[in-house]
């Protein structure tokens, strides 16, 4: 076996530039020396490599033990013209709502976004690999982009990779995308835990939104449908999240590409008799 | 200071000594039950399609099924993301395989393989519970069930997952011949028809769904005979 | 290619630098073992502790072995337990390492498997480099190497090499702290205790070869009737100057009515004397 540069990155290693992506020289194959400091990482899959020699002498190296600035659920749904994905724009650290114009709908490329829930600073890292992988593509300017489907793979293994290094990245990941004609709609966990289907929530949503996309969901929606259905779970979510905000982004995939809209607040009404005495149903409470 | 996470995270608190925060773990179980019966010329394979985490329902429709060619396929249950890396470095043996031997690889060959593979993990190992199933050179049934970390077995059918207590005892009870152990030796292999075969999975699926939170949805048939692979969907009660 | 490259069979990885993406230890390119890699944290003890209490892996047994003037008599159960779960009735735990060589399996069913395979494997070559079979003591010495090499690791195995060389009949008793004893007679596993019963009862130098396969058939079949993680078939080997045979193979229900024609008359299940 050829022995594997360590990022997916030819052209940015050293003595390797253009011509060798085209056509690979075992120098653009050499295996590159790690180096161990990922707060500063060169480029790509190196940078999600752990340093061995901080884990096997003396003090423990500090994986990220505990999220530290996140944010909650991200809703993805399939429609008949391609996908929607939503969020809230909020940054919250630990219950403080930190910030509040966190966009945490990326777009990849013109057929694919993604979109995080959990530790931040993870997700734009993330976010960095990504677009290295895009910039190459731009590079190549072969006409060529990752798929989504690529991109859901690829995270997929990086979140895994990660677990097993015992260091993981704190995120639930959501790719939508649109190519060949269809939707696409995967996630992945912070453990690899990966999978695809026609509506999906990550966190709270999975509990409070994933209901709703079950009854009301249906694969030949309009975008209009599809819009107000996403509505509808955003202001669920909204109402029963402490850790989210009024304040909510609209990714939409389709075959004229992406788009991610300006951030925007639903309208709601705390008017419901239980929210204003949330103690009625419940005997015993205060 | 609190000496590094093995399973579970423990951070040094500001005050007093060590608080436990929210903890994580690298295993997860996602549920899901798979079955394989072998019949004197058939192999009746079937995996639920529920993927579960705690008590939430993350998706309906995940196969658990690897299907390599027609007569060699394994079936996984446990943590979904072991189970889809697993999956994938087999599928890239048995691609390897095929360039330098120029055919499929066989279901005894790849048995072997997938002990191999899974004890390769022995000190951090894939939370899956497989089942390798197919025809064997004579074309009979074949059915290998395996623990997590690769200890392995030929038998005449096979159940492994979150419903293997309530499938296993049935198929025992419906299908149980000598043990292959016993001198002078016998027939050890089921010799079901193949209709009865599937009726029996089937039915297996439809008792377990009643009872076994983590499996239900839709159940994937997999039917292998020497004409090649049959597939055939269960619908199984989605609460 | 697909290259072989077996001593790293030998002893555990000691550099994890190696390959610090983990793509040649997914066995991606195709090379069939590299190490085993080792989950990066500091503790690998108290990982390898939970892990196993939470991927529970095959367990429990009866197994014996002993020397007598017609050659070793191996008898084994079949019974593999996940926890409290039957896992199988149907367990080989003889392992045919060659046709002069057996290895009995109690502890992991995997690690006894894998390792035992392993030195399937050592012996197939030394008989290739040497013209002539190894010995028992070679073989046992081999295989306690390898333990040694991984103690403290976590392996699960206790098991038996019994076979036959210039020297004679041989039994040896390995295990994964790395212990080997040669000896004539040994039981392992958690009905080993049972077994011994049996067997020191009913062991003489003396014996015929139908009466030590009877013996060694009887103690597992008492062990099995006592231990809970034992069970299934009695299978029974003997091996001779020609090698091994196995000369039964039997359903404990049925040695059950063998051994007991009346089970009412059986002292677990007779009336209480007293009550009449």
């Amino acid at each position: 076996m050829l022995p594997r540069p360590q990022s997916h990155s030819a052209a940015l290693g050293p003595g390797c530039t253009g011509p060798s992506l085209a056509n690979p020289t075992p120098l653009g194959l050499e295996p590159r020396p790690v180096r161990h400091a990922s707060q500063a990482p060169a480029c790509g899959a190196e940078a999600f490599v752990v340093d061995p020699v901080a884990l096997a002498n003396g003090q423990p190296r500090k994986h990220t033990q505990y999220p530290y600035v996140t944010g909650t659920s991200v809703l993805g749904i399939t429609y008949k013209d391609g996908v929607l994905l939503a969020s809230d724009t909020l940054g919250a650290y630990g219950s403080t709502k930190r910030y509040k114009a966190f966009e945490r709908l990326r777009k990849v490329n013109d057929a694919c976004v993604v979109g995080a829930s959990g530790e931040l600073s993870d997700f734009q890292f993330i976010m960095r690999l990504l677009e290295e992988l895009s910039d190459d593509d731009f590079c190549m300017d072969d006409g060529h982009r990752l798929k989504p489907a690529e991109v859901h793979s690829y995270l997929t293994r990086v979140l895994y990779n990660r677990r097993n290094k015992m260091d993981p990245l704190w995120n639930s990941i959501v790719v939508g995308g649109f190519y060949a004609g269809k939707p696409f709609l995967g996630t992945v966990g912070m453990i690899g835990t990966s999978y695809t289907d026609a509506h999906l929530a990550t966190g709270f949503g999975n509990h409070l939104a994933r209901p709703l996309m079950r009854e009301k969901h249906r694969p030949d929606m309009s975008e209009e449908e599809a819009t107000a259905l996403m509505h509808e779970c955003l202001k669920v979510c909204y109402y029963r999240d402490k850790n989210s905000i009024n304040r909510f982004q609209l990714a939409k995939v389709t075959a004229d590409g992406v788009s991610v809209s300006e951030p925007f607040a639903l309208e709601t009404k705390w008017g419901y008799k239980l929210f204003q005495d949330p103690a009625a149903n419940a005997v015993g409470t205060w | 200071m609190a000496a590094s996470l093995p399973m579970r995270a423990t951070v040094p608190a500001a005050g007093s000594g060590v608080k436990q925060h929210a903890s994580w773990s690298p295993y997860d179980d996602n549920g899901g039950t798979v079955v394989a019966v072998a019949g004197d010329d058939y192999c009746v394979v079937a995996a639920s399609t529920r993927m579960s985490t705690g008590y939430s329902i993350l998706t309906r429709n995940k196969s658990k099924i690897l299907t390599f060619n027609p007569k060699c396929l394994i079936a996984s249950a446990g943590m979904q993301a072991d189970m889809e890396t697993l999956h994938k470095v087999l599928h890239s043996r048995h691609v390897t395989y095929q360039f330098n031997h120029r055919r499929p690889m066989g279901c005894q060959a790849m048995a072997q393989l997938l002990s191999n593979t899974l004890y390769h993990k022995r000190f951090f190992p894939y939370y899956t519970f497989n089942l390798c199933a197919g025809l064997d050179e004579q074309g009979r049934g074949a059915v290998y069930t395996y623990d997590a970390i690769g200890s392995y077995e030929r038998v005449g059918y096979g159940c492994q997952g979150s419903g293997k207590e309530l499938i296993q005892p049935v198929l025992d009870n419906q299908l149980k011949a000598a043990s292959p152990l016993v001198l002078p030796a016998q027939q050890w292999l089921s010799s079901l028809p193949l209709e009865q075969a599937v009726d029996l999975v089937k039915g297996a699926f439809v008792s377990a769904g009643e009872r076994d939170i983590y499996t239900g949805d839709d159940v994937e048939i997999l039917i292998l005979t020497k004409d090649g692979i049959r597939t055939d969907k269960l619908e199984l009660k989605r609460d | 290619m697909m290259k072989l490259r077996v001593p790293l069979l030998d002893g555990p990885s000691t550099s994890a630098a190696a390959d610090p993406c983990g793509l040649q230890s997914l066995g991606v390119g195709g090379a069939l073992v590299d190490s085993f890699p080792l989950p990066p944290v500091q503790d690998l003890d108290s990982f390898e502790r939970e892990v196993v209490e939470y991927v529970k892996p095959n367990h429990g047994t009866t197994t014996l072995g002993f020397i007598f003037q017609g050659g070793v008599i191996i008898a084994v159960d079949s019974r593999a337990s996940q926890g409290s779960y039957i896992s199988s009735q149907t367990v080989k735990k003889v392992i045919e390492i060659n046709p002069y060589l057996l290895g009995t399996m109690a502890g992991g069913a995997a690690d006894c498997q894998f390792w035992e395979r392993n030195l399937g494997r050592q012996c197939r070559l030394y008989e290739l480099s040497n013209g002539k079979r190894i010995t028992v003591r070679g073989a046992s010495k081999l295989l306690a190497n390898t333990m040694f090499s991984y103690r403290g690791m976590g392996l699960s195995m206790g098991t038996m090499v019994a076979g036959w060389d210039e020297a004679g009949p041989g039994l040896y008793y390995v295990d994964s702290d790395g212990q080997r004893t040669k000896g004539q007679l040994f039981s392992v596993g958690s009905g080993s205790l049972y077994a011994y019963g049996v067997l020191d009862e009913g062991f003489k130098w003396d014996l015929s070869v139908e009466e030590a396969i009877e013996l060694g058939q009887r103690s597992i079949y008492h062990a099995t009737f006592r231990d809970a993680a034992s069970g299934g078939t009695v299978s029974v080997y003997h091996v001779t100057q020609e090698g091994w045979t196995k000369v039964r193979g039997e359903d404990v229900g049925e040695l059950h009515f063998k051994y007991y024609p009346q089970p009412e008359r059986h002292p677990c299940n007779s009336v209480d004397p007293l009550a009449a």
